[in-house]
């Protein structure tokens, strides 16, 4: 059994306003420290390299698609966002992707079809907004999803860096 | 001067001062979003017009093309005029409240800025600001809902208690000014040295803490507590016939801060200065009155809530006593013509 002593509280305690004259002074004064709220539009979002936004696809220098279509991100979307179908080309690199689905709005930015992708050729940008006024305009398409690789160059660094930390003598 | 003009007059300082009342209760929900935003570090609703001063017209338009929500097993009647009987009484108090003096507009005395010059003023005031509990209890009661029927039952018996204190404390303002007018109130305190505040500071500490109790406002707003009762009284209330609740007691508390200042802080009257004009010493009301605003604001976002059976100690264990002794002690004074203030 724990027995807790109180303390007697002397008289000035027990008028509390003392106390209720300091609780009010600080907040009075806290009224004209700066504001952390981030005015957003106006504002933009602080971007750094971890920053995880909507996944895109890479359009390598020579204009083709970095994809093969081989279905793995598909496969490893939890939340079952994307939808390929693929088909073959004359290309060095035969497959591409025919059709290349992400519905935003289904997507959680979780980052697995980045992780899984062999080809390197989706990655997480820093894209986030996504307003609209419709559900249909949220699937994005192949021609919505594609962008340069420099554009997406610093993630691209970013997940190079990171892997290294994941490469035994080895198998490199 | 003929019926038809002091009828015009009337009208006039009616629309103007009930204009400005709604218009203060309804910037005074901005009031407090900004306030507490920048007690918090935060900036506040400021995307509507300038500064967001059109917020509370936004919100007016939201709370009316909101949904209206009537529970099962409410009585229909009691529960559409509840919110009704909530905002009228604090609205009508405002009716004795004497914003200026000898108002001369082109070289005319219109005489006092109020809508009306009655001699009970305060009997008038005390009346229906007891009525407007109703509107907590019957809203509470109608909505057939247990927090409900907690939030009325306790706003009863808050405002009984405190009630008490808010009387007593205005009777010993009445036999220091010797009259139930408001305008005789504010007359006799026209100097500085003779505002009650200082003959009377014991009364004024206990009648602001009894507005804060009787108007419901943090920290006693134990009818609304929302870690225990949700909302209390207005849990089931939606749309306007919930914003009508807060119409009420914002409006009261606009009521209450006029009325400390008529009572305390010698109304219009501007501090070393007897002769101001009218306008000034208008000015000088809404300064005092925006103080005691701010007030309310101040101490909702400062300090955490008292629990429900010290609220009732210290309004029947502390404050009733003190108060009485305050009448006592005031009415010696006046009885045996002791001057504690010889000036």
């Amino acid at each position: 059994m724990v027995i807790v002593k109180r303390k007697e509280l002397s008289l000035l305690e027990r008028l509390y306003l003392p106390a209720v004259m300091r609780g009010l002074s600080i907040t009075f004064l806290k009224m004209f420290e700066p504001k952390i709220t981030r005015q957003y539009p106006e504002e933009p979002l602080v971007k750094t390299d971890v920053t995880r936004g909507q996944p895109r696809l890479v359009v390598l220098e020579n204009d083709a698609i970095a994809c093969v279509s081989c279905g793995l991100c598909e496969a490893a979307c939890p939340a079952y966002a994307i939808t390929i179908d693929g088909h073959e080309t004359d290309r060095t690199i035969e497959r591409e992707p025919k059709r290349f689905d992400i519905d935003m709005l289904r997507c959680i930015l979780c980052g697995f079809c980045e992780e899984a992708c062999p080809a390197d050729a989706i990655y997480m940008s820093d894209e986030l907004e996504l307003a609209d006024y419709s559900r249909e305009s949220q699937i994005y398409d192949i021609e919505k999803l594609k962008r340069p690789k420099a554009a997406l160059q610093k993630r691209i660094d970013y997940v190079n860096r990171i892997n290294q930390r994941w490469q035994t003598p080895s198998s490199t | 001067m003929s019926t038809f003009e002091g009828f015009l007059i009337a009208l006039v300082k009616t629309v103007v001062i009930f204009g400005t009342v709604v218009q203060v209760a309804a910037l005074m929900t901005l009031a407090e979003r900004r306030f507490s935003a920048w007690m918090q570090y935060r900036i506040g609703p400021n995307r509507v017009g300038p500064f967001g001063l059109l917020q509370p017209l936004a919100d007016g338009v939201k709370f009316i093309f909101k949904e209206e929500l009537t529970p099962d097993g409410a009585n229909k009647w009691i529960f559409r005029a509840a919110p009704v009987l909530a905002a009228l009484p604090a609205m009508m108090t405002i009716a004795v409240i004497p914003f200026a003096s000898h108002v001369t507009i082109g070289g005319r005395d219109f005489g006092t800025l109020s809508v009306t010059d009655l001699d009970v003023g305060i009997l008038y005031i005390l009346a229906l600001g007891g009525l407007s509990i109703y509107g907590v209890i019957l809203g509470g009661w109608a909505s057939n809902s247990k927090y409900s029927l907690m939030g009325a039952l306790r706003a009863s018996a808050q405002m009984i208690s405190y009630e008490l204190t808010l009387i007593l404390t205005i009777l010993a303002i009445v036999l220091m000014a010797g009259s139930l007018n408001l305008r005789e109130i504010v007359e006799a305190q026209s100097s500085v040295g003779s505002w009650h505040i200082l003959s009377q500071p014991l009364a004024f500490v206990m009648f602001v803490v009894a507005t804060f109790a009787e108007t419901n406002r943090h920290p006693f707003d134990f009818s609304e507590c929302e870690p225990e009762l949700v909302a209390g009284f207005h849990t089931e209330y939606s749309a306007m016939k919930w914003a009508m609740f807060y119409i009420g007691e914002y409006s009261a508390m606009t009521m209450m801060a006029c009325l400390t200042v008529v009572l305390f802080l010698g109304g219009w009257s501007v501090p070393f200065w007897e002769s101001a004009p009218w306008y000034v010493g208008l000015a000088a009301f809404l300064a005092k009155t925006s103080f005691f605003l701010f007030l309310f604001v101040w101490v909702r976002w400062s300090l955490p809530r008292f629990r429900f059976d010290q609220l009732m100690r210290l309004g029947w264990k502390v404050f009733l006593p003190l108060s009485l002794v305050n009448l006592l002690v005031t009415g010696a004074f006046k009885t045996f013509g002791w001057n504690l203030f010889p000036w």
